[in-house]
């Protein structure tokens, strides 16, 4: 027999923890960043097909739109790679410890956007 | 497939309010969720204004003071009001805990107090556990060793061995992990969740079990434990301040080493 008894309420009451936030925002930035290599392929290909190609691109990514989507780019790139870390830790067994996983999460995120202005930077300097 | 939202017979309405009738100065609101299985109503909030300077420090001191003085229809489990059996686990302020060692003024601003998340209610703050009780009957939580029963001699355990056992032998499987883990919202019926996990670390863990390998590879499941993602919301409920996430991330390990 089915139970026609109500679902008690899950999402709608309870508290995001840092924990979770961090896990559900590596879930959404793993799949952008997916979309982005995609992106990012056609873009290369693109290019190979000549200097007019180049320009259109060009144009893309110099308006405020394009300049907005590298950089949040450059930020899922780094959170994920960040916080990939704190799996892998996890996986080799270390970094359970509530306080220390909340650190590690606060490090992650932190270190996400330092990385974003690196990625920046570098990318301003060298070319 | 996930489903956000409530089904419609699951929607919460608002309900009733019940005023002070004390002249008390301190007043505190308290938001109940409510369901009555007899009136085939959708679920309600109701709320309940507590005069605090009369009532206990703990959560349960508030449910006992509503029920004893407001409302005596008012459901929920309890039974040894010390944090050891379990019965009272609950959603407080967002978080799951149990009622009888949460102190309310930990909390700021109204209380808030729903059923363990993700269940079928069976009345007002009462969930129904019976598929985390099946789940726990299939990991075959109790000791197997090769003995015939004749032989019967005494199992030993050195303290090293049994040190092994501890932040795991403690859990008192009040659901307040499971019940917080959104996988386990999703999958439950297939994902063990955290706390039958944690016991099945507890039995693969003990030096006196003899069936180690059959019981790793039991568990050894894409659905059963692979479901999990380390989103640690279990550590950050455990009101026995145990960690799951650690009990499933060593059986990920144990597996892969294996």
């Amino acid at each position: 027999m089915e139970n026609k008894n109500p679902l008690s309420p899950h999402l709608q009451i309870y508290k995001w923890q840092i924990s979770s936030l961090l896990s559900i925002t590596h879930r959404i930035v793993g799949v952008v960043n997916f979309f982005s290599i995609i992106l990012i392929c056609i873009w290369t290909v693109f290019i190979i097909f000549g200097q007019n190609n180049y320009q259109i691109i060009y144009n893309i990514f110099n308006s405020t739109f394009g300049k907005f989507l590298i950089i949040s780019l450059c930020w899922t790139f780094s959170f994920h790679i960040l916080n990939e870390l704190r799996h892998l830790i996890w996986d080799a067994g270390y970094g359970f410890d509530l306080k220390v996983a909340k650190i590690t999460g606060i490090v992650a995120l932190a270190g996400s956007f330092v990385l974003t202005i690196l990625f920046y930077l570098l990318g301003r300097s060298f070319f | 497939m996930v489903q956000f939202n409530l089904p419609q017979n699951s929607k919460i309405e608002v309900g009733k309010y019940f005023k002070d009738k004390t002249n008390s100065k301190n007043l505190r609101k308290v938001n109940i969720y409510r369901w009555d299985p007899s009136t085939g109503k959708n679920p309600r909030v109701d709320t309940f204004e507590v005069d605090m300077d009369n009532c206990g420090p703990k959560v349960l001191d508030i449910l006992f003071k509503i029920k004893n003085e407001i409302d005596p229809s008012l459901t929920f489990r309890r039974s040894c009001a010390h944090g050891v059996c379990g019965s009272c686990a609950m959603n407080i302020d967002g978080v799951n805990g149990l009622a009888c060692i949460k102190s309310h003024t930990d909390i700021k601003g109204d209380l808030n107090i729903y059923p363990l998340p993700h269940l079928k209610v069976v009345k007002d703050l009462i969930g129904d556990l019976t598929t985390l009780y099946k789940q726990y009957e299939s990991i075959q939580p109790w000791l197997k060793v090769d003995q015939t029963g004749q032989e019967k001699t005494e199992l030993k355990q050195s303290q090293k061995e049994r040190e092994k056992l501890d932040g795991y032998y403690e859990c008192i499987l009040c659901a307040c992990c499971s019940t917080s883990c959104p996988s386990y919202w999703w999958n439950g019926d297939k994902y063990l969740g955290p706390a039958v996990l944690l016991q099945a670390y507890r039995w693969i863990n003990d030096s006196r079990d003899g069936d180690k390998k059959e019981r790793l590879k039991k568990v050894a499941d894409e659905l059963k434990l692979y479901r999990c993602h380390t989103i640690m919301n279990c550590t950050n409920s455990c009101p026995k301040g145990l960690n799951p996430a650690k009990a499933i991330g060593s059986i990920k390990k144990m597996l892969a080493t294996s």
